[in-house]
């Protein structure tokens, strides 16, 4: 530090030539030191001696003393509050009811705060509206944490003030007033910002604004326009339906904005002997069709055909068809099936990207007089008008545009021709992104608006029709951020903020509710008219499906692009949480890939292989449509992806405002033409190998039915128990007595008398398999993430994993039927070799949540040296972080394979640069649960902080604990109802129900360790009715 | 001790020797000078113990994950080498104790260096219990001592503290016997030297022996004593290690048969170590007049016996899965031998069952290069034996959700290599320190070894008829009285 600062020494100073103040400047002390006399005589100095004693007593203190001065305890600054907030406890948590809607994902929300950090999004189980249960939601929390956001507004990369911006901003939108300024935005669905779009329409006279949705549902929102008059999209509740047929709708996933897999469950849970029967025809293997009963693989073209005909045949004949004949029975078959559900239990649906298609199905529903389509309470989250964009560039580039305003889009990323819109850009002077990130979009504007989070923003949002939810920000916002709405009141000349300016809107509109109580809800209810849109053109439904079935077979392989449960559209790319979880079908992370047929990668010559240690390994293709040239993307063989067709996942390939990790994939946008998921191709195999990072390299079960038993619904109706669910049995002095039984234990059973005993239920009828309790286990227990190349070597911390598997044969019992009939060691070898492949034709697939089954009797506890695996009173199977000194010998006797360990510091280590590893990131901890050092084994905890809580909580208040109040991250998030935890010493639980439950079956019950974790069984309905 | 020589005994001891020839023969190597040959082996040891030092330093302070184990297969190479040096350190107990109370002399010559053997790899193989840990630096977890954790004890059930207890006994009760072999010879050593400080350190070594007939009598007591106790040891160690496997729930590892399937193999690569080490240690230390073909045919013998025992486990094994009629244990057998992994297996098969057969042929176990061929052979089968029992066990067991394959890194095979290294450097510098031949036990068989017939097959080879048989005197004849006694 070089400083100019004189320090004063002594009032000597002050005094003009002070003697003793030039004595001190030439010498350091003031007494006189006899340093010369001692060192300058040299006999004395020679004399005098050091005894090897003392030599080492200097050496020694030295030492001490250079090792003790270099040792520096880490310091941690924390500060106490000055002003104790009046809400916040240290040490409890509060929840507050919010809402997401990033134009892509739109749900209620309750958001867990701790210390005025929120730290993990739950499910607002009050709300009426969109339910949170979907992965992307629960992990959105994390990208509030993202150390990529943008901290302060800028103006030509130059962080500035927001004055200093809006006085530039302003000014430059007056100079172009006599040109036309469009404000280009994600759908909002909020009737606030709707109002204020349109305030700001009327200041600025030249204002255009258009809503783009990165994955389009324009066909879906048109055809819905054109018969029922508003711009919104049908709705549907699966539970009402006995029939549900698909035809290329991923309805589990992001169909038409997904969240219909909680209804879909309910249909889909035997009762009364009776439950839905699901036919999917589809191309890729979606969520959807592996949870159909019958899933028939069809490519995008025949698909058209199949809508065409099932029209043809409910409502009447348009258009020839020309399906084969198997095709056309299986059509048939299902036509019959939907017609015999006269009292309007059956429900038609298409994931065509056609307006005709999408008119069609609604015809088909409308004839079939269908319960489970609403047409009263349509969907608002969808309004893109994205046909519209081509009029933006062509504007942009005939230099009609002065400024350009991008609110929650990044079109630069996502349109299929963003090089030409980014060169439009250029023609435009004022560009403004409104962006949490400086992403592809922002990079090129000169005006960025750093936004909010939308855990720091204010919002009201409009679902449905009459489903409304209100956005409140659960903290401070972290950095000098504006949203979208404030900026816009501010240019409108407002000075109120958003927040008042919502409450206002709220208090005119919604007479008769309190703001209140709906902001303490989060969501409420309002029956008020949509707007009528009138300029729809109607639909020519002949014409279309002549069209749609001229649509004959192409050169090239059809295209189907999808959007993965992880990854959405792509915004949530720099979210490692997210990046890491398994694609739930092909159980890869990290990565998108081109989804080919068996047939078609033998005859392309693609190639998956695995290497040494087991890890993924892929052949690169380049994919071609048109002009456009995807390079190198990586080959997967998917079962059950249809011949002819490929599948391409989107919002991958994400480059700018990304960590280096996280930059995985390829953008697949631009063969997003015309905004249709529906392309033609052509695949060409390029040298290299890809690297794949996936968690699970065995496919099928090996008919292995200890682990999923499945039964088929008319089994179920007529046959025993112990027919389908036979509990295994072991031979005791000759006699045949069950391995659940007392007398054939080898261990004496625990007290279970007093307290809580835990038990976890998971229904395999009801589980989609989509993973949401995945990431909500993440974020419930500081799961880390190990990265790309950890995940290759099958290092996935996973305490919560969802098994994916295929059948080897048509179905799941047709594995166990082959395994059955094997005789002899040839046979054996033949057998077990085939049935470690999957199906190459129809086949089933079955998902199986697993996590620790938490064994009253447990081989991890016997088998630890120091007993750091311990058991509970509750039930639980312990895991003692500190007393673990990691010698893995209870993961290898564990037979579910449930136990992670520490590889590697994952925390706090440059090595895995993820959230933990930044001061910002770490903030969305959980307090309540141990950040796991190295070296140490650790698993599920049955969320025994949760329970704990929850025990505490009641005794604090005197009051027994009711049931339902017991919890774990995996319970409270499912959607479906398929995970259910509670106390089983409690006999009126429904969790003791479940135990009782002819489907109940522990996994691997024969090795007798007794789980607290049970599934019960899956049953297909492959009645053709 | 009776100088009367049995004319069918081989001679332990060729070459015509006087006691002062094998005090000679024994201290040579300790009072002489290493030659070049040595060094370079010396030298190379000592890269590869350093290496692996690297590689053990480089594990502990980057974790286990620097290893290519995973979250299906949490041991592999480590506990590989751990069972496999645990194994190789048997013979020398079976051979100093198990052949004392047995009486068999022909051990004097080996049991020093078989000893020797055993601890050193004991020494290897306790090595990776500690560092297969994920935080090795609470190794001291693992030892049931009071502490201030409240009433924290360590847990009686697992299978992995008997190995702890296991282990140690069987380290210190070997050292203890070895070294008190070990006395009279380091005392003789002693008494020879003439450079003080040598003559010093023997004098601690050999605990002031002064050859007194108290001594000698004591001697004889503590190695009964001690051979007693180590007896069982020989089973015990290994049965137990067993039981880390045994007492699991995993297929492949869940298996009855694994003690006494266990002590066969490590007798059996035990024995093959010794006749790697005592091949080249009697050419290199000209002690083939000690170290004779007999005694390396007799310890082809019991490899041929013990690799025979092994084969026959590895056939019930099998056999036990089929007939078990469970899924779990099928599979994981016919994925042994079918699976991925088939390589090992079959490597396993060929080097333990079928390799030893050829000792049935009286040329091939006392052929010098082949019987070293088979030892070498012998060991490389039993490391795959581990490798085969705990990797292809666990990477495919019971959820094939879970199921990959494991493939080693460079730590792995450098922690791997450095042991062989340590091993070496021990055995090298015990070569050239130690008496490494019990040369006071062999002095006490070297007037019953068949001096007079040595002599004679010297002369006149090997077949040479090395005595006359008696004639036989005509029986009387009886039958006159026999005849006459019935008609009476």
């Amino acid at each position: 530090m070089s400083s100019e600062k004189k320090y004063w020494k002594s009032a000597e100073q002050l005094k003009e030539n002070s003697p003793l103040v030039e004595a001190l400047e030439q010498k350091e002390f003031a007494e006189h030191i006899p340093a010369d006399e001692f060192l300058g005589d040299k006999e004395k100095l020679e004399g005098s001696q050091t005894s090897r004693r003392d030599f080492l007593k200097y050496v020694g203190f030295s030492t001490a003393a250079a090792s003790l001065a270099a040792c520096e305890g880490p310091v941690i600054k924390s500060i106490p509050y000055v002003v104790q907030p009046e809400r916040i406890v240290p040490g409890v948590a509060d929840y507050y009811a919010t809402t997401i809607a990033n134009g892509f994902d739109f749900a209620s929300v309750l958001v867990k705060t701790r210390e005025g950090r929120p730290i993990k999004i739950e499910k607002n189980k009050e709300a009426t509206g969109l339910s949170a249960g979907k992965a992307r939601v629960y992990g959105s929390v994390l990208d509030l944490y993202d150390i990529k956001r943008l901290q302060n507004p800028q103006i030509e990369n130059r962080d500035v003030t927001w004055t200093e911006f809006f006085a530039s901003l302003e000014s430059d939108l007056k100079a172009k007033a006599d040109k036309k300024t469009y404000l280009l935005t994600q759908t909002f669905a909020s009737p606030s910002t709707d109002k204020l779009i349109k305030e700001f329409q009327e200041n600025y006279p030249n204002v255009v604004h258009l809503v783009y949705d990165t994955v389009s549902d324009e066909a879906a929102v048109d055809a819905f326009a054109a018969k029922y008059g508003y711009r919104a999209l049908p709705n549907y509740d699966f539970s009402k339906s006995e029939m549900i047929v698909s035809v290329g709708a991923d309805f589990l996933a992001d169909w038409q904005g997904g969240a219909f897999d909680s209804g879909y469950s309910k249909s889909r849970v035997p009762k009364n002997g009776k439950m839905s029967r699901h036919v999917q025809f589809e191309a890729n293997m979606t969520l959807t069709g592996a949870n159909a009963d019958k899933r028939v693989s069809v490519k995008p073209s025949l698909q058209k055909q199949i809508v065409v005909e099932v029209y043809n045949q409910i409502v009447g004949k348009v258009a020839t068809t020309n399906l084969n004949s198997a095709l056309k029975n299986q059509v048939d078959s299902v036509v019959s099936s939907l017609k015999s559900k006269a009292s309007g239990g059956a429900v038609f649906v298409t994931g065509l990207d056609s307006v005709e298609a999408q008119a069609m199905a609604l015809e088909i529903n409308e004839k079939l007089s269908s319960r489970a389509l609403d047409t009263e309470n349509p969907r608002l989250i969808r309004q893109g008008q994205n046909s519209k964009i081509q009029t933006l560039i062509s504007d942009m580039k005939a230099g009609n545009v002065g400024a350009l305003m991008i609110a929650g889009a990044n079109p630069a990323y996502s349109l299929p021709n963003a090089d030409e819109f980014t060169a439009a850009m250029a023609n435009v002077d004022t560009t403004v992104s409104f962006s949490m990130k400086k992403d592809e979009t922002a990079k090129l504007c000169k005006y960025i608006a750093a936004t909010p989070h939308y855990l720091e923003s204010w919002g009201d949002v409009r679902f449905t029709k009459k489903d409304f939810s209100l956005m409140q920000p659960t903290i401070k916002p972290l950095f000098n951020t504006r949203q979208f709405e404030d900026c816009l009141l501010k240019l409108n000349g407002n000075s109120a903020k958003y927040y008042e300016y919502i409450k206002a809107n709220f208090k005119s509109t919604y007479e008769g509710l309190s703001w209140n109580k709906s902001l303490h809800d989060g969501s409420y209810v309002f029956d008020m008219d949509l707007p009528k849109t009138s300029d729809v053109p109607a639909i020519d439904i002949p014409a279309g499906a002549k069209k749609l079935v001229s649509q004959s077979d192409s050169e090239g392989l059809e295209l189907t692009l999808y959007t993965k449960v992880s990854m959405g559209d792509g915004s949530y790319a720099n979210n490692p949480w997210l990046q890491e979880m398994p694609d739930p079908i092909t159980r890869t992370s990290w990565d998108n890939y081109v989804t080919v047929s068996q047939s078609d990668a033998q005859a392309l010559g693609l190639e998956n292989s695995n290497v040494a240690n087991g890890a993924l390994n892929g052949d690169y293709v380049t994919v071609t449509l048109g002009d456009k040239k995807l390079e190198k993307l990586p080959v997967i063989i998917q079962p059950g992806q249809a011949p002819g067709s490929i599948g391409i996942a989107l919002g991958y390939g994400k480059t700018e405002a990304i960590q280096e990790e996280m930059q995985v994939g390829v953008n697949a946008f631009p063969l997003y033409q015309n905004f249709d998921a529906h392309q033609t191709v052509r695949l060409e195999k390029v040298s290299g190998v890809h690297e794949f990072a996936c968690v699970q390299l065995q496919h099928t079960m090996m008919g292995r039915r200890d682990i999923v038993k499945e039964t088929t619904l008319e089994i179920f109706n007529t046959k025993d128990k112990h027919y389908w669910n036979a509990t295994p049995e072991v031979s005791l002095n000759h006699q045949e007595v069950e391995v659940t039984s007392p007398e054939v234990d080898l261990w004496d059973e625990f007290d279970r008398s007093i307290g809580h005993h835990f038990n976890l239920s998971i229904d395999l009828n009801a589980c989609t398999g989509c993973g949401a309790c995945v990431i909500a286990c993440h974020s419930e227990n500081n799961v880390p993430v190990v990265g790309k190349s950890e995940i290759r070597k099958s290092r996935d911390m996973h305490w919560l994993r969802i098994d994916r598997y295929y059948s080897s044969e048509d179905t799941i019992q047709g594995d166990y039927e082959l395994k059955n009939d094997i005789s002899g060691l040839n046979s054996a070898i033949d057998t077990y070799g085939d049935l470690e492949n999957a199906s190459e034709g129809d086949l089933q697939v079955i998902f199986q949540p697993v996590m620790c089954q938490h064994c009253n009797h447990a081989p991890c506890e016997t088998v630890c040296p120091v007993a750091a695996s311990a058991h509970g009173r509750q039930g639980q199977n312990h895991m003692t972080y500190n007393r673990c000194v990691g010698t893995r010998y209870c993961a290898n006797n564990c037979p579910y394979k449930v136990r992670r360990f520490n590889w590697f510091l994952y925390n706090q280590n440059d090595e895995f640069d993820y959230h933990m590893n930044n001061d910002l990131g770490r903030m969305v901890l959980n307090p309540d649960v141990t950040v796991r050092s190295r070296g140490v084994m650790e698993k599920c905890s049955m969320c025994i902080q949760m329970t704990q809580k929850t025990i505490l909580d009641a005794k604090r208040e005197g009051r027994v604990i009711e049931d339902g109040e017991f919890k774990t991250a995996c319970s409270s998030a499912c959607d479906n109802g398929a995970i259910l935890f509670g106390d089983i010493n409690d006999k009126e639980s429904v969790v003791y129900k479940k135990t009782q439950d002819d489907r109940m079956y522990h996994l691997l019950e024969y090795l007798g360790t007794k789980p607290n974790v049970m599934y019960q069984t899956k049953v297909r309905n492959t009645t053709e009715a | 001790m009776s100088h009367y020589e049995s004319p069918i005994r081989k001679p332990l001891v060729t070459g015509d020797k006087s006691y002062h020839d094998v005090t000679l023969d024994v201290v040579r190597p300790v009072e002489g000078k290493a030659n070049k040959s040595w060094w370079v082996v010396f030298s190379i040891a000592l890269i590869a113990f350093l290496w692996g030092l690297g590689c053990i330093i480089y594990t502990v302070s980057e974790g286990i994950g620097v290893w290519g184990l995973n979250k299906t297969v949490g041991w592999a190479w480590d506990i590989t080498n751990f069972v496999w040096w645990v194994g190789i350190g048997h013979a020398g107990t079976l051979i100093s104790a198990v052949l004392l109370l047995f009486r068999q002399k022909w051990r004097m010559a080996i049991n020093r260096s078989a000893e020797a053997m055993t601890i050193f790899s004991v020494i290897q193989a306790g090595l990776f219990p500690i560092i297969h840990m994920g935080r090795p630096w609470l190794a001291f977890w693992v030892l049931p001592i009071p502490n201030q954790f409240g009433s924290l004890w360590v847990n009686f059930n697992s299978p992995l503290l008997w190995d702890v207890f296991a282990i140690s006994t069987y380290l210190s009760v070997s050292l203890v016997f070895w070294w008190t072999g070990l006395l009279p010879d380091f005392a003789m050593i002693r008494d020879r030297a003439v450079k003080p400080f040598q003559k010093h350190i023997y004098g601690i070594l050999s605990f002031g022996w002064s050859g007194r007939a108290k001594d000698w009598q004591r001697f004889e007591e503590v190695s009964l004593v001690l051979a007693g106790l180590a007896t069982p040891l020989v089973l015990s160690v290994h049965t137990i290690v067993s039981f880390d496997f045994a007492t699991s729930v995993i297929p492949g590892w869940h298996t009855t048969i694994f003690p006494p399937y266990f002590v066969a193999g490590a007798v059996f690569s035990g024995f093959a170590m010794v006749n790697t080490l005592l091949i080249i240690m009697r050419k290199v230390s000209s002690l083939e007049n000690y170290i004779t073909i007999q005694h390396i045919e007799l310890m082809n013998i019991v490899i041929m016996i013990t690799g025979s025992i092994v084969g026959v486990a590895y056939i019930t094994e099998l056999f036990m899965a089929w007939y078990s009629g469970v899924e779990y244990e099928q599979y994981a057998f016919l994925n042994r031998a079918t699976g991925p992994y088939w390589w090992a297996y079959w490597a396993m098969m060929t080097c333990n069952v079928f390799s030893p057969q050829f000792m049935w042929f009286p040329r091939l176990r006392r052929s010098i290069m082949f019987s070293f061929f088979i030892s070498i052979v012998v060991n490389i089968g039993m490391w795959f034996e581990r490798f085969v029992i705990i990797v292809t066990s666990l990477h495919r067991d019971y959820m094939p959700s879970a199921w990959t394959m494991f493939s080693p890194t460079f730590v792995d095979i450098g922690i791997f290599i450095g042991t062989i290294g340590f091993f070496f450097v021990l055995f090298l510098l015990y070569a050239r320190t130690f008496p490494v031949i019990a040369q006071a036990e062999v002095k006490s068989i070297l007037k019953s070894s068949g001096e007079k017939y040595k002599k004679i097959r010297a002369e006149k080879g090997e077949d040479a008829k090395l005595y006359d048989e008696p004639e036989q005197e005509p029986l009387p004849d009886f039958s006159a009285q026999f005849n006459s006694k019935s008609n009476s």
